[in-house]
């Protein structure tokens, strides 16, 4: 259950960095930093135990909404990659605790990860469409 | 690489907000992600958009534990090579979220990697 709200702390937090950053234009400077400030507050704040951890995952995921609307254009994708660098934090836990930027190369890494399923699952389809246009002209002939 | 008025406010930027995360996270103990997001959230709204960029990549720097940086003198140099890192890959993986995280672990492992020499 701990972990659930980790994933969708994360989650929410990355989705709405992006909509800060590029739908309403505030720039992704503005969109992570006003996400990581608020969490950092509020979080510890409203969950005295957990509250650290699900800040940290808050920012990891609000780095990963700096992310360029060319590159990753849905809220749908923002949101699997926010909740990706959640699960992502959870598994690299003890990697390289107390180094700074290790929380935006997790955003980065689940950023990347994201990319390579998305081009894996449109090559896929392309391979698909390809069988299904060799098989039509089979059936035609 | 020359050093211009637009790279030398790159290394300015970028010494000054790791140094500025690592005193509010480490001295005043606001702990790195209120540090963080105080400094990012400041040089977005007074620095243009390219120099906000630079000034929020070095508070990750300034993140840092003080295992890793062990005084703010060492957060200032972490941000100066940052700044360095920074002016060498301006294009590479330009877009992609947490871009300005990896650079900032790599610029701090450089760092450690010279506290570790020197000591």
């Amino acid at each position: 259950m701990e972990n659930l709200i980790f994933i969708l702390t994360a989650s929410a937090a990355g989705t709405l960095s992006y909509h800060i950053s590029n739908k309403f234009k505030k720039g992704p400077v503005f969109g992570s930093s006003i996400i990581t400030l608020l969490a950092g507050i509020v979080l510890p704040l409203l969950f005295p135990e957990t509250g650290g951890k699900l800040a940290a995952a808050a920012a990891c995921a609000s780095y990963a909404g700096m992310a360029a609307t060319k590159l990753i254009p849905t809220t749908f994708e923002m949101a699997f990659i926010s909740a990706l660098s959640g699960i992502m934090l959870l598994i690299a836990s003890n990697a390289y605790v107390g180094v700074g930027g290790r929380l935006g190369t997790i955003a980065a890494l689940a950023c990347l990860a994201w990319m390579g399923i998305r081009r894996g699952f449109k090559e896929s389809d392309n391979i698909c469409m390809d069988k299904l246009e060799i098989t039509k002209i089979g059936v035609w002939e | 690489m020359i050093l211009d008025r637009k790279k030398m406010l790159v290394v300015v930027c970028a010494t000054s907000a790791a140094t500025l995360t690592y005193f509010l996270n480490h001295n005043l103990g606001l702990g790195a992600i209120v540090a963080n997001g105080l400094v990012g959230l400041t040089a977005a709204m007074l620095l243009p958009a390219s120099l906000a960029g630079v000034a929020y990549t070095a508070s990750f720097v300034g993140m840092s534990s003080a295992a890793i940086l062990p005084s703010v003198h060492w957060a200032s140099i972490g941000g100066a090579v940052l700044s360095l890192v920074v002016l060498s890959t301006t294009e590479v993986y330009a877009g992609i979220g947490g871009k300005g995280g990896t650079t900032a672990a790599l610029s701090t492992l450089i760092t450690k990697a010279f506290i570790g020499f020197l000591s």
